[in-house]
């Protein structure tokens, strides 16, 4: 799994590629610490690579919302493939996160998405 | 039949996720079944190198994988400490918080699973998942069975 963080105009774009399991979720993790910040950008997550997504790379995005939650952060994802989208409504995630469809959808909407929206 | 015996690396995970899809696709799952299946044995293999060997890379673990004509079945054995089965359950899925959600998954794809009282050297896990006939499971996807 990959990991790279773009850094926008008041938005960072952290890019996943490949599995997020129990070995690759750390990765994210820490992409999504150090982007998630009071006074730092919008953050989104690009889920478009993402093959395949467990219970830990859930928890780890869940993680990331508790903490946008707490520093008023824009937070959102975007991309995800119809596998990725079923595990989370499976959990009744779909719901939680704020998720659009694609990069340019995420970008124009995410400065007018409230920080707690999607709860 | 199939049978991996790994080390309880979390990178050896796409290994067992491999074979699992496969055997899953040969048996006439659809796409998405074979896909909820494959995380079903993915969080339950996750568990063992998490919970039972506490992230511990020395030690191994076995997945077997047996192709029935009514079911899929699928073994998986460690040698770390007796699981305490009482303990384990799904967390309420209205409860936002990390964690937890892999036993939510394996309840809610598989049809059975069980731990093997006779095995002493360690925890025998069987899974399994009935097919109603070649290609189809016996419902239409996961269901939140519990939690």
């Amino acid at each position: 799994m990959k990991v790279q963080v773009r850094n926008l105009d008041s938005v960072s774009i952290i890019d996943s590629t490949g599995d997020v399991d129990l070995y690759s979720s750390p990765k994210l993790r820490d992409a999504l610490l150090a982007e998630i910040r009071a006074d730092g950008p919008c953050v989104l997550v690009n889920m478009s690579e993402v093959a395949y997504i467990d219970s830990s790379g859930i928890a780890t995005l869940v993680e990331g919302l508790q903490l946008s939650r707490q520093t008023k952060t824009r937070f959102a994802l975007f991309g995800l493939r119809p596998n990725a989208k079923s595990v989370l409504g499976l959990a009744r995630l779909d719901k939680v996160f704020v998720i659009f469809g694609n990069e340019v959808e995420a970008l124009e909407k995410i400065g007018s998405v409230e920080p707690f929206a999607g709860v | 039949m199939i049978r991996i015996a790994i080390s309880s690396q979390a990178r050896l995970l796409n290994v067992l996720r491999g074979a699992v899809k496969l055997c899953a696709q040969d048996a006439g799952l659809s796409v998405s079944d074979a896909e909820y299946l494959t995380l079903a044995i993915d969080e339950a293999a996750a568990n063992v190198i998490r919970h039972t060997y506490c992230g511990s890379c020395d030690t191994r673990m076995a997945l077997e994988i047996n192709s029935l004509p009514d079911r899929l079945e699928f073994i998986l054995e460690d040698w770390g400490p007796k699981v305490r089965e009482d303990l384990i359950r799904p967390r309420p899925l209205d409860e936002l918080r990390p964690g937890g959600l892999g036993t939510f998954f394996i309840y809610s794809f598989m049809d059975k699973c069980s731990y093997d009282p006779n095995f002493k050297e360690g925890n025998r896990l069987k899974l399994v998942k009935f097919l109603t006939q070649k290609g189809a499971c016996n419902n239409e996807g996961p269901s939140a069975k519990s939690g």
